[in-house]
């Protein structure tokens, strides 16, 4: 796997609607800029030797760096593989949609549910919303929420984000009944 | 501890923080000699000035509110490279939101409670580069970095882009500190020491 860089970045909300968070409501995301695996190959029909070299690597470099920035336990969590513009989306997803790359962070952060995520191609600069759920119960609705990223310089067109990101609590000021009160 | 923490971020009318930082293992296919990491810390804090127009006097809050963000910024400055010590340059910047004018922006990081603090907490010597601008929420403004001691050190000339997406609101202003703990990738195209002497009577291709 080549890594060109390692970007982190940690969000803490004080104050939300005017009034203080009781705790400050803390996300972290840290993302890999690696090169594509399958650039430059053309079309790639079996993508699972690129998926078995890089894959769980990946998430093993994430995952607990993703928990460090954080700096408390994870409570909701969610991925991203942003593709620059000579890949297909499906390079991205190969990376991050397998047990290999996801089973790193639901160890770590002692989670059972499936990652929510976001795959995108676009240019250097392009901005995503990654979307996090809670780590056990992914229908608990205090804890649906998104975190927007953008990196200046990638992904290059041949290159690939992978993200991970975690959230010490739901949202900020979350007050909406939750789903078993509408079944 | 909390207590006073929550103080003060009512005191600033402080809404978030938003920490950026990254580390370049390769750069042009190559590993850095050096790989420095980079890092900018931002507040969102409410404009202490919204709706007073250009004739207000600035330095109540200026000398109240830029001393509490430049503890707060240079604290997860400091935290996120690894100590003071680390640190090679500096930087700061403020974007203020519309309803603001950039004389408020100014106010935050121009003056000895923010300048001075920032160069004492961070222990450098030099005058700090910056940039500010009055934005929409989401815009990106580049701030530039020189080294903390030695200002003309051209190695460390460089800049990272910081950016918050939801703000500055109208009524609000971003405050910036950030920093790096080394030099660009791969620094190569010399220094004041070895520069040759550059005029237009010495060049042999005078652009006309």
């Amino acid at each position: 796997m080549k890594i060109r860089k390692i970007v982190t970045v940690v969000e803490e909300i004080r104050s939300e609607g005017g009034r203080t968070v009781d705790r400050p409501a803390r996300v972290a995301v840290v993302a890999a800029v690696i090169e594509n695996p399958w650039s430059g190959q053309g079309f790639v029909e079996d993508l699972n030797p690129g998926i078995d070299a890089h894959a769980s690597d990946v998430g093993a470099l994430l995952a607990p760096a993703v928990l460090d920035a954080l700096e408390e336990p994870a409570e909701a969590y969610g991925k991203a593989a942003i593709v620059g513009l000579d890949g297909e989306i499906e390079h991205g997803s190969a990376l991050i949609h397998t047990l290999k790359f996801g089973d790193h962070f639901r160890k770590a952060a002692d989670a059972t549910t499936l990652l929510p995520a976001v795959e995108k191609r676009g240019p250097a600069g392009v901005v995503f919303d990654i979307p996090l759920k809670h780590i056990t119960d992914a229908t608990i609705r205090s804890h649906h929420q998104s975190f927007e990223v953008r990196i200046s310089d990638a992904p290059h067109p041949n290159e690939i984000v992978i993200a991970l990101a975690a959230a010490s609590q739901g949202r900020p000021q979350q007050r909406l009944a939750p789903l078993s009160t509408e079944q | 501890m909390q207590e006073r923490i929550d103080h003060l971020d009512e005191s600033i009318g402080l809404r978030k923080l938003v920490l950026y930082r990254d580390v370049a293992l390769t750069e042009a296919g190559e590993a850095p000699a050096r790989p420095a990491r980079r890092a900018s810390v931002a507040a969102v804090i409410r404009n202490p000035w919204v709706g007073t127009g250009p004739s207000a006097d600035l330095s109540a809050e200026q000398g109240r509110v830029a001393p509490v963000l430049a503890r707060l910024l240079t604290d997860r400055l400091i935290a996120s490279l690894g100590g003071a010590d680390e640190i090679e340059s500096f930087g700061k910047a403020a974007m203020v939101g519309t309803a603001g004018e950039i004389e408020h922006a100014g106010a935050l990081i121009h003056t000895p409670y923010f300048g001075n603090l920032m160069r004492e907490f961070l222990q450098g010597e030099s005058v700090i580069c910056f940039a500010d601008s009055r934005t929409e929420a989401g815009e990106t403004l580049i701030v530039p970095l020189w080294h903390k001691t030695r200002a003309s050190t051209r190695s460390h000339y460089q800049t990272i882009s910081a950016r918050v997406s939801d703000a500055p609101r109208a009524d609000e202003i971003v405050v910036i500190a950030a920093a790096s703990t080394g030099p660009r990738p791969h620094p190569r195209i010399g220094d004041r020491m070895t520069d040759p002497v550059v005029t237009a009577e010495t060049l042999e291709t005078v652009p006309s």
